[in-house]
């Protein structure tokens, strides 16, 4: 069991879609690692999604949370936190929720700590204000491997365990978030902005639309996580499914259905063990909830990954865009086991 | 066991937090009274014959629809007959199911009516209008039932049950959770006798038991809340196995999300999940409450045995380096510890009693959780963990 010590700064920043416009954003950025001298050069780098916290299950996370201020808008002295959004058992203190313990003003720090319990897909966003925090952006994917996690051995790479039937070769990350740009832009230039007018013309998929969402990595500094799903024909992919977004979404792969193995972090068994996985086609799922899916890549070729509510594969209007992605199945042998997730 | 219950289809007020006060119709328990919102909780137990006559003063027909129970009966003094959906003379639906007519309707239909029925399963439901239900039901004209089973005792543990002795649905203490929205647009149109046109439906508060937040959060029946009787903060021990039930009373969806754990989802739209032998129950920690269903879960909170004898590993900086009570209050002991209290900055008001914690509930549709656009506000509540011992009886609805 490994101590893992975290430093996510919370600042702003820009993110970019396929049509050139440019996006105010608040966000995090990681800090693990910067000395202190050199932690105020990442103001204004917010990225979108935030940075991948994992850990497995009997790790101790130390997640320190510092406030680095908005650059953009220097007269907002908003506090931030960071909520683990599904933390069994969690007390409210580490819990996130200003109303309800603390926040964490400009230029402060404060340490939350956690001690994963149960392995699953999870998610952790900012709790102040979060109607404003988290459009702004403020999220990140959060997974808990299980305590018997070996990625060096087939039958122990799972996400939930030896012998879940979890096993998986490749796992990656479809994050749903939308984009109202009005309500960001009102927030840039200082204006109230009423969100019962919540009006998204953008839709995301891991922070990007379609066609960056079919991009490397490293093409958007900004949008770090590709949408992209690539493996080798034959091999197993595990598909983390998010949706932090304020509506709810229909995600499908054309041509590949996929066995659902997780249901906000609880694999679907009976109350005696009985294992109840299912397929869908379809996947219907609302703010707040997750779901891991499994398929075995089919035949080489191309998949498209699609919002079934067609009006969100468009970019202000335009399609193809939006919440579009790709699985793009190679031939056995052809790509070099995975880096990490997403990757 | 029959239960004869009355209630009055009627107008009144309702107060949102933002200081706005808001047309609605709805029911009453009494003549004479204001409508509330939502209607009167009706607590039956299973075997029950339930008769609830509507007496209607509004000013167009109005009824009741039981979604969940069998073999209703509407009784508008010519006898009982099985209820039906109501058509016009060209054959066009007026009416889901038999109405009261509003009074002095120069047709002299009556303006009361009798529903009746045998609660034949336990669980939650609904009552709501049949008629143009498009605009009664988000007016206010719905409430819940709650229906026990059959061998309910809440004196001993093991029958103190949702669904009955052997179930798996024990629960030490219950709360009602009625989800729904609200188009101030339509109340006013309603009220002034203006058009409105539902498919502009555009809510702009959303309400747990018809209050929205931080008003979800006062006990039942303040003062201040003269037409809103029911609150919405859940209470419990530690341990403790709560029965949570949520009811979707609106038009939309909402992810309704609880902090501190998963619930166990026990029960949907008032049947058990089980099949056969198989127990069918699951865990979430968003529950996805869409219009008409209902949600009956189990929840505990155990916590992670912290205290000032086995204390968090992190420190805690001095409070003058956090935020506290952004918005002047909070809710916050000041301790990390359960049944504990610290400082909390001067110029802060602390709400929080003996030093419970608290978790939000809320939709996590966000922009829901705001009242008219303000946050906090709208369908959000509270669920507040008490010291072990403290809480006596709260949390039982009679
Ligand atoms: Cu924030
Ligand atoms: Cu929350």
């Amino acid at each position: 069991m490994a101590v893992i010590n975290k430093r996510f700064g919370a600042t702003d920043g820009y993110i970019t879609m396929p049509d050139g416009s440019e996006h105010y954003i608040f966000g995090w950025v990681d800090l693990t690692g910067i000395p202190d001298s050199e932690i105020f050069s990442y103001r204004g780098k917010a990225q979108l999604l935030g940075p991948l916290l994992e850990a497995k299950v009997g790790d101790e996370v130390y997640l320190t949370l510092t406030n680095l201020g908005m650059p953009v808008r220097p007269d907002l002295d908003d506090s931030h936190t960071i909520h683990w959004h599904g933390f069994p058992n969690q007390i409210a203190l580490y819990d996130g929720v200003p109303e309800a313990s603390i926040s964490v003003p400009v230029g402060r720090d404060f340490v939350y700590y956690y001690k994963p319990l149960d392995p699953g897909t999870y998610i952790y966003h900012c709790h102040f204000e979060p109607v404003e925090h988290i459009q702004m952006g403020m999220v990140g994917p959060l997974l808990v491997r299980p305590a018997d996690y070996d990625p060096d051995n087939p039958a122990y790479k799972t996400a939930y365990g030896y012998a879940t039937g979890t096993e998986f070769d490749r796992e990656y990350f479809v994050f749903l978030t939308e984009l109202d740009s009005a309500a960001h832009h009102q927030v840039a230039v200082v204006q109230e902005y009423d969100w019962t007018e919540f009006s998204p013309d953008y839709w995301l998929l891991n922070g990007r639309s379609y066609p960056d969402t079919v991009k490397s990595g490293a093409d958007l500094p900004e949008q770090p996580f590709s949408a992209l799903v690539k493996a080798n024909s034959g091999e197993t992919v595990l598909l983390r499914y998010i949706n932090l977004g304020y509506q709810q979404h229909s995600i499908e792969i054309l041509g590949i259905p996929v066995r659902i193995v997780g249901q906000d972090a609880v694999r679907p068994l009976g109350m005696n063990g009985e294992n109840l996985a299912y397929w869908k086609n379809c996947n219907y799922f609302a703010a707040g909830q997750t779901l891991d899916g499994i398929f075995t890549a089919p035949a080489p070729g191309t998949y498209p990954v699609l919002n079934r509510d067609c009006y969100k594969n468009a970019n202000a209007g335009v399609t193809p865009g939006g919440m579009v992605s790709e699985v793009q199945v190679f031939t056995a042998g052809t790509l070099p086991p995975q880096a990490g997730p997403g990757q | 066991m029959t239960v004869n219950i009355e209630l009055w289809a009627t107008d009144g007020y309702m107060s949102t937090p933002d200081g706005n006060s808001i047309y609605i119709w709805g029911f009453s328990d009494a003549a004479g009274k204001k409508a509330q919102l939502p209607g009167p909780r009706i607590v039956v137990t299973q075997g029950d014959v339930v008769s609830i006559t509507v007496n209607n003063i509004l000013p167009e027909a109005t009824s009741l629809l039981f979604p969940g129970q069998s073999g209703v009966l509407a009784d508008t003094g010519t006898g009982p007959h099985l209820a039906q959906p109501q058509f016009d003379g060209s054959g066009n639906l007026v009416s889901l199911t038999d109405f009261a007519d509003y009074p002095g309707n120069p047709d002299t239909n009556p303006a009361s009516i009798k529903y009746t029925f045998t609660a034949g399963n336990p669980g939650t439901y609904l009552y709501e209008s049949g008629t143009n239900p498009h605009k009664q039901v988000p007016m206010g004209l719905y409430g819940a039932i709650i229906v026990r089973p059959a061998d309910y005792d809440p004196a001993i543990p093991t029958r103190k049950t949702a669904y009955g002795e052997n179930t798996g649905t024990e629960f030490d203490r219950e709360y009602l959770i009625v989800v729904s929205e609200i188009d101030p647009a339509l109340h006013s149109a309603v009220e002034k006798g203006t058009e409105y046109k539902i498919r502009e439906f555009k809510p702009r508060y959303w309400t747990m038991n018809g209050r929205c937040a931080p008003d979800t959060m006062f006990a039942d029946g303040m003062g201040c809340l003269p037409n809103q009787p029911y609150g919405a903060m859940i209470m419990a021990e530690p341990g403790e196995k709560i029965l949570i039930r949520y009811a979707g009373s609106g038009i939309e969806n909402h992810p309704l999300h609880l902090h501190g754990n998963h619930t166990r989802i026990v029960a949907e739209d008032g049947r058990l999940l089980k099949n056969g032998a198989t127990d069918l129950s699951y865990k979430r920690f968003t529950v996805l409450t869409g219009s008409g269903q209902t949600y009956d879960q189990i929840f505990t909170w155990s916590g992670l045995g912290y205290s000032p004898a086995d204390p968090i590993p992190t420190t805690v900086p001095n409070l003058r380096n956090l935020g506290v009570g952004d918005a002047g209050w909070t809710l916050w002991s000041g301790s990390p510890y359960l049944g504990e209290k610290g400082d909390i900055p001067v110029g802060v008001t602390s709400f929080n009693g003996i030093g419970e914690y608290y978790f939000m509930l809320h939709s996590h549709e966000e922009m829901q959780i705001t009242n008219w656009g303000e946050f906090p506000g709208g369908m959000m509540s509270m669920l507040a963990i008490f010291p072990a011992g403290t809480l006596g009886d709260t949390g039982i609805i009679e």
